[in-house]
C-alpha cells in the first residue's frame, strides 16, 4: 500500500468517524488489476477496500449530482476532478458547504489502453514508481516509463493541484506547460477544411452511440439529454454519419466554458475514439475571446452563462462594440 | 474430418474461398480488431488472445438497419430485406458461435422468424478459432461454453504453431477443406492436450446450479442498488454483448425510412412510458434487468443461459464492473443475508 492511499484512508476514516460526512467518494479495488472502481463508503468497516493509484479513471465529480444538496459528501479529487466540482457548483447541481474535497495532487492517469497496446496481453499484477510501471502478465514482465502511458489529456494538463480542496494529501505538484494543449488545438486548426472534415468523420463515425462519453462526464447530467428526446427528434438515431456527426458536435458545443479537460469522455470510448480536441478548441476559445476558464473557482459563472449591462452586443444593429 | 492448415497457406485458401463466398476476417483497425470483408491484401488478426471489440452479432444484425422505405403520398412501401449471401465468418471465437447459436432462439425460432437474420444467417459458414490462451476477462466455462466448444461451428482450427489442425463439423465446411492433408494421430494428439489445458486454465467463477433460483429470490432486495452504484448507465456491456439482443424502431420521417436501432436496457428511456411512468427508474433496477435476463430469465424462456462468458462487458466497462462478481454478490447476498434471516 503507498503512503499516499494511506493518508486517504486515514481522512476518509476521521470524516465518518467524526460524522462530517454521509459518504466519502473514492476508489476500490476490483477483480481485474487494471481497472479501480469508483466506491462510496459510508462506513469505516468498508475502507480498507479503498485504493489510491494511477489506474483510477473516472472523474468521480460524475456522481456529485447523483446526490440531494442536503448529502454532505467527502470526494477524493484531483485536480480536474476539483475543477469539475467547481464548475457544478457554480452550476448550483451541489452545496459547497456540503461537501469535503480530499485534494490530491495528481500525477496523471495512466491509460489501461496504451498498456495493452504496449504487452498485447493481460496484466495480472502492477505496481508502480514515480517513473515507471511495472507489469506482471503471463508470459513476462514489464517495467515501462510511466510518462509514456499516461492518457492524453493527462499529458497535457496544465493544473494537476487540486485547487479549492478542503485538505491537501500528497506534495503540490509544478503546474503543466499550457502551450501543449494550445500546440494540439493549433495544430488541427492550421489543417485545411477538408483534412479537418476526415479527421472527425474517422473518429465519429466509429462511434456506436453507447454514450458512455456522455455518463462519464460531470457535466453532461442533463434529466433528459437532446438525443433522447424525440419530440422533435433533434438527430438521426442510428450509427448512420448523419447521426453520429450531430452527436458529437452538438456534445461539445454543450461544453463550451463547461469542459475541465479531464478526459473521461475519452476515456470511458469503448471505440478509442478521440474527440477532446474539440472541447479543447472550445476551451482555448473560451480563453481567449473571454478569458475564461472552466473550474477555476466555484463563483464565476461561464460566459455563456452570465449577462452583464455591459456585454458586447456584436448581433444587435448599432449595438455596443 | 481432421485437416492439417499450413499458416503460410491460409492467404491462399481464403483467396480462393472469396471465388464462391465472401469472406469476412479479424483484421486491425486502429489498436482494435474487427471483423472485415477479408481480401488478399488484408492483415489478419488471429494472434490475439482476446476477442474482436465490437460484437459479431452485427455481422447478423446490424447496429442501425433500414428495413422499410415508403412513400407517404402515394402509400407505397419498399421492402428491405437483404438477399440471402454466401459467407465465411473466419476465426469466429466459440463464445461467440455459440452466441450466435443463442441469437438463433430469439430470431429464428417458433413463431419468431426473423427475415433480416433469416436471410443473412441461412448460408453463412462460421468457422471458428479456439482459443488456447483464455485471458483474465474470459469466462467462457463458467457460463455454459469453453474455448474449444463446437455449439454453432461449421468448423474448429487449433493453433498448433506453424499449422492450424481444422476440424470440420458439417459438411459444408468439409467442402472448404477437402482438398487439405488429413491431421495425423500425434497432431490430433497435441491439438487435444491444447484444448484440455486452455479449458483448465479458466478458474470457475460461479456456480449454475441453483443460480436462477437464488437471483429470483433476492429481486426486490436492496443488493441491486449496491451492484449498480457505480454504473455510469451507458450502453457499453449490452452493445459490445454478443447475446444482448434488444432494438427500437424508429421512422426517421426526413428520409421516409424505418430504421431497426440497436437498443439497451440500461437507458433511461429504455423503459420510459408515453405517460412518463418508468417501470425501472433508476440504475438499480436497470442493472438488475441486464444480470436477471442473462441468468434468470434467458433460463425462463429457452432453457439456456443468455451469457458465454466472452468478457468484453468486463473488459471495456468504464467504470471496472464485473459481471462475474456482481453474480458472485448477488448470489451471496441471498446465501448469507436472506438464509440468515
Amino acid at each position: 500500500m503507498n503512503e499516499l492511499e494511506q493518508k486517504i484512508r486515514s481522512e476518509a476514516e476521521r470524516l465518518l468517524k467524526e460524522n462530517l460526512v454521509d459518504v466519502v467518494i473514492a476508489f476500490r479495488k476490483e477483480d481485474a488489476p487494471l481497472r479501480p472502481q469508483p466506491a462510496f463508503f459510508t462506513s469505516i468497516d468498508d475502507l480498507e477496500n479503498l485504493v489510491y493509484n494511477s489506474l483510477c479513471a473516472n472523474n468521480l465529480a460524475n456522481y456529485l449530482t447523483r446526490y440531494p444538496r442536503e448529502t454532505r459528501i467527502g470526494m477524493l479529487v484531483r485536480g480536474c476532478e476539483n475543477r469539475s466540482v467547481n464548475a457544478l457548483v457554480v452550476e448550483k447541481q451541489h452545496a459547497r458547504e456540503n461537501l469535503y474535497l480530499l485534494g490530491v495532487p495528481c500525477t496523471g492517469i495512466i491509460d489501461w489502453r496504451k498498456v495493452i497496446a504496449v504487452t498485447g496481453e493481460d496484466i495480472l499484477e502492477f505496481e508502480e514508481s514515480d517513473s515507471t510501471l511495472t507489469l506482471r502478465a503471463r508470459h513476462q514482465s514489464y517495467t515501462l516509463p510511466r510518462a509514456e502511458l499516461l492518457h492524453s489529456s493527462c499529458q497535457r494538463c496544465v493544473h494537476p493541484n487540486p485547487l479549492s480542496a478542503d485538505i491537501l494529501l500528497g506534495e503540490a505538484l509544478p503546474e503543466g506547460d499550457p502551450k501543449l494543449i494550445r500546440e494540439r488545438v493549433e495544430t488541427f486548426e492550421a489543417l485545411t477544411r477538408s483534412e479537418r472534415v476526415a479527421y472527425f468523420k474517422q473518429e465519429a463515425e466509429r462511434c456506436i452511440r453507447c454514450y458512455a462519453c456522455r455518463e462519464a462526464c460531470p457535466m453532461c447530467y442533463c434529466e433528459e439529454c437532446f438525443v433522447d428526446h424525440n419530440t422533435p427528434r433533434w438527430t438521426e438515431s442510428g450509427t448512420t454519419p448523419a447521426g453520429t456527426h450531430a452527436w458529437h458536435i452538438i456534445r461539445a458545443f454543450h461544453q463550451t466554458g463547461r469542459c475541465t479537460s479531464c478526459g473521461a469522455c475519452e476515456r470511458a470510448c469503448p471505440m478509442d475514439i478521440q474527440m477532446t480536441y474539440l472541447t479543447d478548441k472550445l476551451g482555448k476559445d473560451m480563453w481567449d475571446i473571454y478569458q475564461f476558464a472552466a473550474g477555476m473557482d466555484d463563483k464565476t459563472q461561464p460566459p455563456f452563462a452570465s449577462f452583464t449591462m455591459d456585454d458586447k452586443k456584436h448581433f444587435q444593429a448599432g449595438g455596443t462594440q | 474430418m481432421k485437416y492439417i492448415l499450413p499458416k503460410n497457406d491460409l492467404n491462399a485458401l481464403l483467396t480462393a474461398w472469396s471465388a464462391e463466398y465472401a469472406v469476412i476476417a479479424p483484421q486491425k483497425t486502429g489498436a482494435y480488431a474487427e471483423f472485415l470483408p477479408f481480401t488478399p491484401q488484408s492483415e489478419l488478426r488471429l494472434q490475439e488472445p482476446h476477442n474482436t471489440r465490437y460484437p459479431v452479432k452485427a455481422l447478423f444484425f446490424p447496429q442501425s438497419e433500414a428495413i422499410l422505405k415508403y412513400n407517404r403520398n402515394v402509400g407505397q412501401l419498399e421492402n428491405l430485406e437483404p438477399e440471402p449471401q454466401k459467407r465465411v465468418i473466419f476465426g469466429i471465437r466459440p463464445c461467440d458461435a455459440k452466441a450466435v447459436t443463442l441469437l438463433d432462439t430469439v430470431f429464428a425460432e417458433g413463431d419468431n422468424q426473423d427475415p433480416f437474420w433469416l436471410a443473412r444467417r441461412a448460408e453463412t459458414l462460421l468457422i471458428g478459432l479456439g482459443c488456447h490462451e483464455p485471458c483474465a476477462t474470459c469466462f467462457c466455462t463458467s457460463a455454459e461454453s469453453g474455448p474449444f466448444h463446437r455449439d454453432g461451428l461449421d468448423a474448429l482450427l487449433t493453433d498448433l504453431g506453424e499449422v492450424y489442425l481444422v476440424a470440420a463439423l458439417s459438411e459444408r465446411a468439409e467442402l472448404l477443406f477437402s482438398g487439405l492433408t488429413p491431421a495425423d494421430a500425434a497432431q490430433q494428439e497435441s491439438a487435444l492436450l491444447l484444448q484440455a489445458a486452455a479449458e483448465k486454465s479458466l478458474p470457475k467463477v460461479f456456480e449454475l446450479d441453483g443460480l436462477k433460483e437464488k437471483l429470483d429470490r433476492v429481486f426486490d432486495k436492496e443488493i441491486w442498488a449496491e451492484l449498480a452504484q457505480s454504473c455510469l448507465g451507458c450502453g457499453i456491456c449490452t452493445f459490445l454483448c454478443p447475446t444482448c439482443f434488444c432494438f427500437d424502431l424508429v421512422d426517421e420521417a426526413q428520409r421516409d425510412t424505418r430504421v431497426r436501432n440497436w437498443d439497451t436496457c440500461m437507458y433511461r428511456v429504455y423503459s420510459l412510458e408515453a405517460s412518463a411512468h418508468n417501470p425501472r427508474p433508476t440504475r438499480k433496477e436497470r442493472t438488475r434487468q441486464r444480470l436477471m435476463h442473462k441468468y434468470s430469465y434467458w433460463w425462463e424462456h429457452v432453457g439456456k443461459l443468455g451469457c458465454t462468458g466472452c468478457g468484453r462487458c468486463v473488459r471495456y466497462c468504464p467504470v471496472g464492473l464485473d459481471i462475474r462478481a456482481m453474480i458472485r454478490k448477488a448470489g451471496a447476498y441471498e446465501s448469507e443475508v436472506l438464509h440468515a434471516n
